[in-house]
């Protein structure tokens, strides 16, 4: 790749690559609010200005280039920090300054705002501007954001974002000179399904989320990278927790994956972390006609005495799962039942989905599949489908032991009638259910933010994700109860943390082969082999207007 | 006595002149074109280059150079667009030639649409000149009902239409890359240049975007013997006549069509009269509201792109505003920052936040609130303009603040010295 230099140190760059971009690929720290590297350039907040001392002929630019506009070439010269460059970047900084209003304390944006950041390091403490400064006024531009354009810059961000990104047009700059605003047109609110990305690359206060404002300072916020969970496209995110509360989700980028982008949908399901209400707190087992808190030993115990007891032979035990599930649990239950009961009988269900298909590269990111590993599901082999032939079979048969992993088959109530006259059913779960209602043993699990593991994607990428907030006290990561249960029941395997079981995984599924957990990184890695899915369905997206 | 050098003005100064396409090709319209269609674009792109005329739309950039940045075999169509969204204050030169002798300036766009392959020529005019859309509309019916547009005009095997196309009253659509946006339909707003218009313009296509007057004249340069005696008009780099528009306190304003040898001196005395009821001087805006102002002792010197850029000015659009003794330059800037405050297409920071500044500040002279801060504080923001914007509208809002602010400081200091 050619070369040019940044502050003498050398920065190799695409072709057709601007500086700016080449330049905080290395690091560098050049101020800017209207590039952003998805959408067009227009170079009109000025700020990213930078002195290009050789132009690549010998020759010094005549005066400060913007970065985000200036090609880089072979041979450049540039200066990102030098006298010139700060009085250059002061007084644009000046000039947004001057009608913006300096209400940080009560800003929500306060604390992630480049302008306040540039303020800082730019601004003269003292403003020469004595007259009233522009008012704008706040408008309701849809549910999931607030509009304040009082605070606005007028970097087009976001009218860019609704024109190139989402292609919905509904937003738009109106008026012109001093004037010029940002709001919707014909006064309508926005409909799109990603208005919460306009908060994210609203550099100033102006676009805020409804859903978080004026719920925390954002420097309290603890983060953690993970992914959303809200559809297969595993789009990754950062989990943004204080004491133990998760406040939102914030797309992370990964250009293989989601780029910059999060849709509204999967910035909801923050919700659901902080759920307690329904939440299964301890370990349930039926004591007489109800279910009562036990220990987890009396919980194993017990599980394991019923099944000395039952002796159920390979068909009469039926594990079932949804896709909720992490790579590692789905492969933990496959092997209990496969090494305890020489089964195979483990079904998921495996409804049709859409895919979109569209010119706007972020509709593809909302699948209507709602779980996050139906992929890795696939890849194990797992079996599903409530039509399934051999599921059919198995539940018709004889049924002594029932494992069920998450809230499978929630709406097939003549499943659930044959399996509640079951001798032993065992329900691992986050959430109460009507499987943990009929259950005899009730194992409390953990929350995708309070656990690690691995999910495949719709694009066979697998991801991981980290612990970001604590588990409530009695429970466990589905991964250690099935290990701890299988060792229960006697069986060799024992699994102490998630790396361990992952590498377990690639020795026995074939469609893991040649990857390892080290291997994930931020990222994931995509699977060598592709496994086919019957239930994909690709639909051309309209764009609504 | 200075008399006008007429060229484009040839059958406008003629009172019996018929503006139609009969009268046109009475006085010998169209023969350039024919011609034109005898010899290859790139001879009319060197010819046009030879006779070394400069854009008459205010930066006097060289046309044929222009041209001769056309992408070529893009595999795409390229496209001349005739900048007629004339609206530079003090500039009325567009407009005469469009009502007066449409048919010189289409016949110029139809050499120009040759040269650089264009077969579709779009002419975007302003939205307010009623008149002029007219005629420019009822020129272009006569053209093809005589088959000298569409298909295969005078046998040349070239096929051309144009396009009458209006804006809609935003100074910012003068400038080439705005024009652009607004003639594809979107927001007037000027684009990041590079890439320049030549290279990706109307519709991401190579096109070229040229003044009227620029375009008015190629006629004359393929007339017989043109390029030298349009030449011989100016001196070196600043060939050919070129349309003065003087207005202000002289007793005979008007537009004249003047060689490029003539000092502003001459241009003042002898073809506008004289400053109105015998006063004196005080100064001259020399090329449109953005060129920075000159005082009456500057004033001799020749009226051309160099001559003016040598003394720190400009010729722009050769809009020359005169003001005598008894103007008040304070109000005089109000006027002007208030134009570009109100035209400013407000994308970029220090034009749009700089511009309405500037014009608070200017406003509170008037309101006996000056102070010497204040005038400090009036530069420096006019100075904090200049050069930072994305196109030349904040260059032009800042020269006519610095320019005034310096050579006339005392006008200021009397505003907060007697209140």
């Amino acid at each position: 790749m050619p070369v040019f230099q940044i502050d003498g140190e050398p920065v190799e760059y695409e072709p057709g690559e601007k500086v700016l971009s080449a330049a905080l690929r290395c690091g560098k720290i050049i101020p800017h609010y209207c590039y952003h590297p998805g959408m067009s350039i227009v170079a009109t907040c000025r700020m990213c200005l930078v002195d290009v001392i050789d132009l690549g002929n010998g020759r010094p630019a005549p005066k400060l280039q913007t970065a985000c506009s200036v090609d880089a070439t072979a041979g450049m010269k540039i200066e990102t920090f030098n006298q010139k460059v700060e009085e250059g970047r002061k007084l644009v900084n000046e000039f947004l300054l001057i009608n913006h209003p300096l209400d940080c304390p009560i800003c929500d944006q306060s604390g992630e705002c480049t302008l306040q950041d540039y303020s800082f390091k730019y601004g003269s403490g003292k403003s020469e501007m004595d007259y009233s400064k522009r008012v704008n006024g706040w408008r309701d531009i849809g549910t999931f954001v607030a509009l304040e354009r009082n605070r606005c810059i007028q970097c087009s961000r976001c009218d860019r974002f609704t024109r190139e990104i989402t292609g919905t047009n509904e937003f738009g700059m109106f008026n012109r000179g001093h004037e010029l605003a940002v709001d919707t047109y014909t006064d309508r609110p926005m409909t799109n399904k990603f208005q919460g990305n306009m908060a994210d690359i609203c550099p100033v206060g102006a676009i805020t989320e409804k859903e978080f404002r004026f719920k925390r300072r954002v420097w309290k916020l603890k983060k953690n990278h993970s992914i959303c969970t809200g559809c297969s496209t595993g789009c990754n995110v950062t989990i943004e927790h204080d004491r133990n509360e998760v406040f939102r989700l914030k797309p992370h980028e990964n250009q293989n994956v989601n780029k910059w982008w999060l849709c509204d949908e999967g910035r909801l399901t923050y919700r659901k972390m902080n759920e307690k209400k329904s939440r299964i707190n301890q370990p349930l087992g039926l004591i007489g006609e109800n279910l009562e808190g036990i220990s987890w030993e009396k919980a194993y115990g017990a599980i394991a005495e019923r099944i000395r007891e039952l002796k159920p032979l390979p068909q009469e035990v039926l594990a079932l799962t949804d896709t909720h599930a992490s790579n590692e649990e789905l492969f933990l239950i496959q092997k209990l039942l496969k090494e305890g009961f020489s089964s195979e009988n483990i079904f998921c269900p495996f409804p049709t989905w859409e895919q979109s298909e569209s010119d706007f590269f972020i509709n593809t990111l909302i699948t209507t599949d709602k779980t996050p590993n139906r992929a890795g599901a696939l890849a194990l082999h797992i079996k599903g489908d409530q039509k399934n032939k051999k599921l059919k079979k198995v539940i018709e048969g004889e049924l002594k032991v029932v494992f069920v992993l998450g809230n499978p088959f929630e709406n097939e109530l003549e499943f659930k009638e044959i399996i509640k006259r079951t001798q032993l059913v065992i329900h691992i779960g986050v959430f109460h259910n009507s499987w943990s209602e009929m259950a005899d043993v009730v194992l409390p699990g953990q929350f995708y933010s309070e656990k690690e593991g691995t999910y495949t994607n719709k694009n066979q990428r697998v991801q991981s994700t980290e612990i970001a907030v604590k588990a409530l006290r009695r429970t466990r990561p589905e991964w250690q109860i099935i290990s701890e249960l299988s060792q229960a029941l006697g069986h060799k395997s024992s699994f102490e943390s998630i790396p361990q079981v992952f590498n377990a995984m690639v020795q026995e599924a074939k469609a893991f082969t040649g990857i390892s957990f080290d291997k994930i990184g931020s990222f994931g890695i995509e699977l060598t082999k592709n496994t086919k899915d019957p239930g994909k369905k690709v639909v051309p997206e309209m764009t609504a207007i | 006595m200075l008399e006008e050098t007429l060229v484009l003005f040839k059958n406008i100064r003629n009172p019996k002149y018929d503006k139609s396409l009969a009268g046109y090709k009475k006085t010998g319209g169209f023969k350039s074109l024919k011609k034109v269609f005898g010899m290859k674009p790139e001879e009319v792109v060197q010819e046009v280059k030879e006779s070394g005329v400069r854009g008459r739309g205010g930066a006097g950039f060289p046309t044929g150079l222009k041209w001769s940045f056309m992408a070529k075999g893009t595999g795409k169509p390229s496209y001349l667009v005739a900048n007629a969204d004339e609206s530079e204050p003090g500039t009325c030169k567009d407009r005469e030639l469009m009502l007066k002798d449409p048919h010189l300036f289409l016949e110029g766009l139809m050499i120009g649409s040759y040269a650089v392959g264009c077969h579709h020529a779009y002419v975007y005019v302003r939205g307010e000149f009623f008149p002029a859309i007219k005629t420019l509309n009822a020129a272009v019916d006569e053209l093809y009902a005589d088959g000298l547009l569409g298909h295969d005009p005078l046998g040349s095997g070239f096929n051309l239409d144009i396009t009458i196309h209006t804006g809609a009253g935003a100074y910012i659509c003068g400038e080439e890359t705005a024009l652009l946006d607004s003639l594809e339909g979107k927001r007037g707003q000027p684009r990041v240049k590079p890439p320049f218009p030549a290279v990706s313009g109307f519709n991401g296509c190579p096109t070229s975007v040229n003044n009227v007057e620029t375009l008015a004249c190629l006629p004359f340069i393929f007339s017989d013997g043109g390029v030298e005696s349009f030449k011989s008009f100016g001196p070196q780099n600043n060939s050919g006549t070129h349309l003065v528009s003087l207005s202000g306190h002289v007793n005979s304003p008007g537009v004249y069509e003047l060689r490029m040898d003539v000092s502003m001196k001459d241009i003042i005395y002898e073809i506008g009269g004289g400053i109105r009821n015998g006063k004196k001087l005080k100064g001259v805006i020399p090329g449109g509201s953005s060129s920075p102002v000159m005082k009456a002792d500057e004033i001799d010197v020749l009226y051309n792109f160099d001559d003016l850029a040598k003394i720190g000015t400009m010729m722009g659009s050769a809009a020359m505003m005169v003001f005598d003794e008894d103007t008040d330059v304070v109000k005089l800037l109000h006027r002007i920052t208030r134009f570009y405050a109100h035209e400013s297409c407000g994308q970029c920071t220090p034009c749009r936040e700089g511009t309405h500044w500037s014009r608070q500040i200017v406003r509170d002279f008037l309101n006996g609130n000056g102070s010497e801060e204040k005038l400090k504080r009036l530069d420096r923001v006019g100075g904090n303009m200049l050069g930072t914007t994305l196109c030349a509208l904040g260059d032009a809002a800042a020269l006519p603040i610095q320019s005034i602010v310096n050579k006339f400081p005392e006008e200021f200091r009397n505003y907060y010295a007697t209140t």
